[in-house]
């Protein structure tokens, strides 16, 4: 099921992620965590993981080193 | 092909911000009586706009990047076989330093909806254009045809381009030099895709891109070499009073100063912070 997700990452890295280039401020970046929250915890608590992820992502944070744990 | 494929599954969640950036577009044309090329113009305007404090502070942080510049090519060097390495061993110099890497991925998002809706919504004037007139200073006959429809959609193109170029200047701050290439190159393989594009679209693309060029500049202008303290500001109750201190009396006396105290200045909220954090984690 957490495939259905990864795809959608990857269908995104290949459309808007590539038309918008973008660095992240975190490593793993966004979408990588996105893949590796889904693998590793499944749909829906990676989903929920990628989610809170995306809102730290913001100018006021400080980025960094931040792998799925 | 993957592009229309990628706009059906997102279709149906964007449907009320197309509405909405319809009703929007409407209003501009039909209120303050722009043309409709003028009205996306005016639209992405205001989306820039709602978007300044979030770009101000990274193109600050990015300035402040370039300062320590030196010191990450040595670390870049120093882990030159092991990229995954380098980039933690990166991470961590901005951690110390107090640098805000690189864009954050959250206002990118909010473009994305707005860029789609406005696809669709162009896709729609296409079908059924509307009353009123389509087309832009002479050159465009219409927003809503493919861009490479007519010779004027080359020359948008042109200068979506050169754009896109010039605002990955500003905004993608990385030290990586290999991607910053890729990403000035990208622009010239999207070209191709972006042809297909309704002139509209470009349109909106080319007038965010030279905000974000003009945004950059002016930023530059006016904050020339105080980024540290400004990002630092937010960080500590005492770094305000320092900062407004060294700005408001030495404008003049100081302009060599700057260049040494950032490393003088950032060091003790530094640490303060880095405390803060490990306590919260």
């Amino acid at each position: 099921m957490y495939r259905l997700g990864v795809g959608l990452v990857w269908l995104y890295r290949v459309t808007l992620g590539a038309l918008f280039p973008t660095t992240c401020k975190y490593e793993p970046s966004c979408s990588q965590y996105a893949i590796d929250a889904l693998k590793q915890k499944g749909l829906v608590r990676g989903s929920a993981l990628t989610g809170w992820r995306l809102l730290r992502c913001n100018p006021w944070s400080r980025g960094g080193f931040d792998p799925v744990r | 092909m993957i592009l229309h494929l990628a706009s059906l599954v997102v279709a149906s969640p964007l449907t009320p911000i197309e509405h909405a950036l319809r009703h929007v577009l409407n209003w501009i044309h039909t209120s303050i009586g722009l043309s409709w090329a003028w009205s996306i113009v005016a639209l992405t305007v205001i989306v820039r706009i709602i978007l300044v404090p979030l770009t101000v502070r990274q193109i600050h942080s990015m300035q402040n990047l370039q300062r320590y510049a030196p010191q990450m090519k040595e670390i870049q060097k120093k882990y030159k076989a092991d990229k995954q390495k380098q980039n933690e061993e990166l991470m961590k110099f901005y951690r110390e330093n107090n640098i805000n890497p690189a864009a954050s991925c959250l206002p990118m998002l909010f473009q994305f909806p707005i860029f789609i809706a406005l696809y669709y919504t162009l896709r729609g004037f296409a079908r059924n254009p509307p009353s009123g007139d389509l087309s832009w200073l002479h050159f465009v006959p219409s927003i809503a045809a493919h861009t490479t429809s007519f010779w004027g959609g080359y020359l948008l193109l042109v200068v979506y381009v050169a754009s896109q170029m010039a605002s990955t200047l500003y905004m993608s701050a990385t030290a990586d030099r290999t991607q910053r290439i890729l990403f000035m190159v990208m622009p010239l393989v999207f070209v191709f895709v972006i042809a297909r594009f309704p002139a509209g679209l470009v349109l909106y693309w080319m007038t965010t891109n030279l905000w974000t060029v003009g945004q950059g500049l002016i930023t530059k202008r006016l904050i020339p070499k105080t980024a540290a303290p400004v990002t630092a500001e937010k960080r500590s109750s005492r770094t305000p009073p320092k900062d407004d201190g060294s700005s408001g009396n030495g404008a003049k006396p100081e302009p060599t100063a700057p260049k040494p105290t950032p490393a003088a200045t950032s060091g003790p909220p530094r640490r303060v912070r880095r405390k803060k954090r490990a306590g919260r984690r």
